[in-house]
């Protein structure tokens, strides 16, 4: 593993609400990297950023201030169409809700990425068959995804987001609409992508299961990182404990 | 409080609301025209005997507006509920009584029906004024000095017609809000249903769809040899050709594209998808769509078709312009300021019951008439410069038909032509047939009045239109071909207008649950400008299939017209384009308010 920074965020601010008006700022100037094949998590509250944050680091928003390099690109330069091909180049996403085009079937979802992308269809199909081979969905990718289960929908998606082999994969509470059966095969799923691919992930999740299978998590609080906690040599099980002790002393003196 | 929300429901979407009311306004302002036209008291004792026909002309013409509003209501009316369901969902979610929403949504769709009725009513008087009465006289070539654009039995018959769609979509509405379980209505149609293709019966639709189809249009072809049975015959057959085409050939062919390599490149093969969704949920207003669309479009071609008739049937109708008796030195100065292109009279004696002409005049200057070829030659479509035949005096003594016809109305005597020597012995005094033919009945139609006013002070306004001659011809055209070409085009846009908004409404309603796969694409990094094409694209095949499909029925339909009209066929790229160019207009408006439903903004705040 070498020590390339594949994200690096420098001191994103984002204030919402225009000058003049009531202000409020969700983010108040958060630094941090993400190395090449690492598997990050981002815990905090409800409100704490997370979401605004993710979506800075995915294009959907423009952070206020500071800049965020994506595979050594500046992303906050980024626009019209260049923003939409890095997207579609770049990153993979997962999102609690799957965002499967329900009016395409699995395998067409897939093929999305690549067909935006104008790859032949002929390259396309060895692809996704290897993908599905790999994440166990061989055998729906002709149904709808109305006609499989929630654990399945997220595979597709996972599927989706790693087909044109993005530089890292982000995932917005990919566990959140899962029950526990699905949620440990997905992280899993994850683990052995991160391992054997060396797909660096970086995931905001509120689930203490799913932030121990990261090597690292950044707790944000009221829009700054709070603390940051490392798995080390634990094992997963140590790891999570850790959080749990953490996340109850972490919540208890915000409450104070 | 329930209607405080209620309230600022409709003004987060007041664009959505506008657009709605805008059409209503429309429409109701069209059939408030068209009443005010066709019921209008003074406009019918104003014209001339052959009105009645129009009037009656007119009376048809309301009452396929009538339907046709009709459908155009419900269609915007279940967009208006497609907009409203989500807030009344969180409101039933909050504990509303369903009764409470029920009545919610009904005063609802009164209030906006109500309220564009009435406003519809005085743009409707507004349009009668200044567009309808220029339409008048410029296709009908009536006077309209005293027409009245504000006519109480027409705006009682719009308010009340609209009042009670609007009453009965109220009810509609509110039971469907009531029957419709609270997730329904908030989750509203997102998932997409999709009927698994079944090929055996898939392909019997297919082959019954174009079956029907061609016995419709045969029906249509060979008219004559089916008679009345004919018009329900290709009715039937069409509309439900229609629909199959639809539901089975349409359909066939998007899976069939979704199988090709192009399908595979962008998003292609998301458009198709769309596409194959919808069709398959549109497939009664698609079907509607097109034949709405043949009716609108067949009615302004037909329309303007009776417009050019009125020339050939004013050309055809007699060898000249008009044919006087003993015109006075006046008129004939009158006469001859005019641009002629032939002048000619004759000598007559009258008795009892005879006219006598002399055979010699005739010889020396041969009666014209309409020459039977050229007839022929239009009839078959072929355009041919007028032409004319002569007449000798032999050929007159064997058949006076053509004498007979420039005889003063009315009169039964019978036509001799006989020879100068047997003419002088006749006891009578000696009278002029005075004939004359103008290069443009049109164009000197205010002159062409005038000698007739000169010629008969007295009588003129019954004269005019029964004075031997082509002007007569002219103005009984106008005023029945007129009266077509005015209710055609007007009838045209008017269905035109609507059907178009039916589209655009059914397909906005859709646009609420299309929204969040716009949303999904724009986080997988689908560029702006491809989704854009996307949506065109899927709209554009939205709005075609059914124009094309009811252009066909148009050009097969104008069959039917054969008899009527001497070439039906001549010409008719004209209406076809007016028609195609605001058909894009409403295309083009829909693409707008689509794009800005779904395309997601991105939230650039620096």
């Amino acid at each position: 593993m070498n020590n390339q920074a594949i994200v690096s965020a420098r001191d994103i601010r984002k204030i919402y609400g225009h000058k003049g008006e009531k202000q409020y700022e969700a983010l108040k100037g958060i630094t941090f990297d993400v190395k090449a094949g690492e598997f990050v998590g981002i815990m905090g509250a409800s409100g704490s950023g997370k979401t605004t944050l993710l979506n800075i680091l995915t294009t959907l928003d423009q952070p206020t201030q500071g800049t965020v390099e994506i595979n050594g690109q500046d992303i906050t330069s980024l626009k019209g169409n260049a923003v939409a091909d890095f997207r579609a180049k770049e990153i993979g996403f997962i999102f609690q809700d799957f965002n499967l085009l329900e009016n395409l079937t699995n395998s067409e979802n897939i093929a999305l990425p690549l067909s935006l992308q104008n790859v032949a269809a002929a390259e396309i199909k060895p692809q996704i068959e290897k993908l599905a081979k790999q994440l166990s969905i061989t055998g729906i990718l002709d149904k709808y995804p109305n006609e499989i289960s929630g654990g399945q929908k997220q595979r597709v998606a996972a599927a989706r987001a790693l087909v044109s082999q993005p530089a890292i994969l982000f995932g917005d509470e990919p566990t959140g609409a899962l029950d526990s059966s699905s949620t440990t095969d997905l992280l899993e799923m994850l683990n052995e992508v991160n391992q054997q691919q060396n797909v660096p992930i970086l995931m905001v999740t509120h689930d203490p299961l799913s932030a121990s299978y990261c090597q690292r998590i950044l707790f944000i609080q009221d829009g700054k990182i709070g603390q940051e906690l490392k798995r080390g040599g634990q094992t997963r099980k140590q790891f999570y404990k850790q959080i749990i002790d953490d996340l109850g002393a972490f919540q208890g003196q915000e409450a104070d | 409080m329930l209607r405080k929300l209620a309230f600022t429901g409709i003004k987060s979407r007041l664009r959505d609301y506008l657009v709605l009311f805008t059409g209503l306004v429309i429409s109701s302002a069209v059939f408030y025209m068209f009443e005010a036209l066709a019921t209008n008291p003074q406009f019918l004792k104003n014209s001339t005997n052959g009105m009645s026909a129009a009037s009656f002309i007119f009376q048809f013409g309301s009452v396929l507006l009538t339907i046709i509003s009709l459908v155009y209501i419900f269609y915007a009316n279940s967009f208006l509920l497609s907009m409203r369901q989500h807030d009344y969902g969180i409101f039933m979610m909050l504990g509303a009584k369903p009764t409470k929403i029920g009545r919610l949504i009904l005063t609802e769709t009164l209030v906006i029906g109500a309220l564009s009725s009435v406003i519809g009513v005085v743009v409707g008087c507004l349009l009668t004024a200044s567009l309808g009465s220029y339409l008048m006289q410029s296709i009908l070539q009536t006077n309209v000095a005293n027409f009245h654009a504000v006519h109480v039995p027409a705006i009682l018959v719009t308010l009340v017609l609209y009042l009670v769609l609007f009453v009965i979509a109220g009810f509609i509405n509110r039971r469907k809000l009531i029957k419709t379980p609270v997730l329904g209505l908030l989750k509203g149609d997102s998932q997409p249903n999709r009927a698994k293709l079944k090929p055996v019966s898939q392909f019997i639709q297919v082959v019954l769809g174009i079956g029907l189809l061609a016995v419709g249009y045969y029906v249509m072809k060979h008219f004559i040899d089916f008679q009345l049975a004919s018009i329900p015959l290709a009715l039937v057959t069409i509309v439900f050709g229609s629909y199959l085409l639809f539901n089975a050939v349409f359909v066939w062919l998007v899976v069939l594209l979704k199988k090709t390599k192009w399908a595979q490149r962008g998003i292609n093969n998301f458009t198709l998808s769309q596409l194959d969704f919808r069709i398959r949920n549109y497939t009664k207003i698609l079907a509607t769509v097109s034949i709405l669309f043949a009716l609108a479009l067949g009615a302004i071609t037909v329309g303007m078709g009776f417009g050019k008739e009125t020339d050939l049937f004013t050309q055809g109708s007699s060898g000249y312009t008009m044919a006087l008796e003993d015109p006075s030195a006046a008129v004939k100065k009158q006469v001859n300021k005019l641009d002629t292109e032939k002048k000619v009279s004759y000598s007559e004696k009258q008795s009892k019951d005879t006219v006598y002409y002399v055979k010699e005049e005739f010889d020396r200057i041969p009666l014209q008439d309409v020459s039977d070829n050229w007839m022929k030659k239009m009839s078959k479509g072929k355009k041919a410069k007028i032409s004319y035949q002569s007449f000798d005096g032999q050929k007159l003594q064997k058949n006076p038909g053509s004498l007979y016809y420039l005889q003063k109305n009315g009169s039964d005597k019978t036509v001799k032509i006989i020879s100068q020597s047997e003419f002088a012995k006749i006891q009578a005094p000696r009278q002029q047939l005075y004939l004359f033919r103008v290069k443009n009945i049109e164009k000197s139609k205010k002159s062409l009045d005038k000698i007739v006013k000169t010629a008969y002070p007295k009588n003129y306004e019954t004269i005019r239109s029964t004075i031997p001659g082509g002007y007569a011809g002219y103005l009984n055209g106008l005023e029945v071909f007129g009266g077509f070409e005015f209710m055609g085009f007007f009838l045209g846009i008017a269905f035109l207008a609507m059907l178009a908004s039916c589209l655009m409404f059914k397909i906005l309603s859709g646009a609420n649950s299309d929204k969040h796969r716009y949303e999904m694409l724009n986080k997988l990094g689908v560029r702006k400008n491809t989704l854009r094409r996307s949506i065109s694209r899927e709209i554009m095949t939205l709005y075609a299939l059914p124009g094309v499909l009811g252009i066909v029925h148009v050009l097969f339909g104008l069959q039917l017209f054969k008899t009527l009209l001497i070439s039906p066929y001549q010409g008719i790229w004209l209406p076809f384009v007016i028609f195609i160019v605001l058909y894009l207009l409403y295309y083009l408006v829909t693409v707008k308010l689509y794009e800005s439903i779904v395309l997601p903004a991105v939230e650039i705040d620096k």
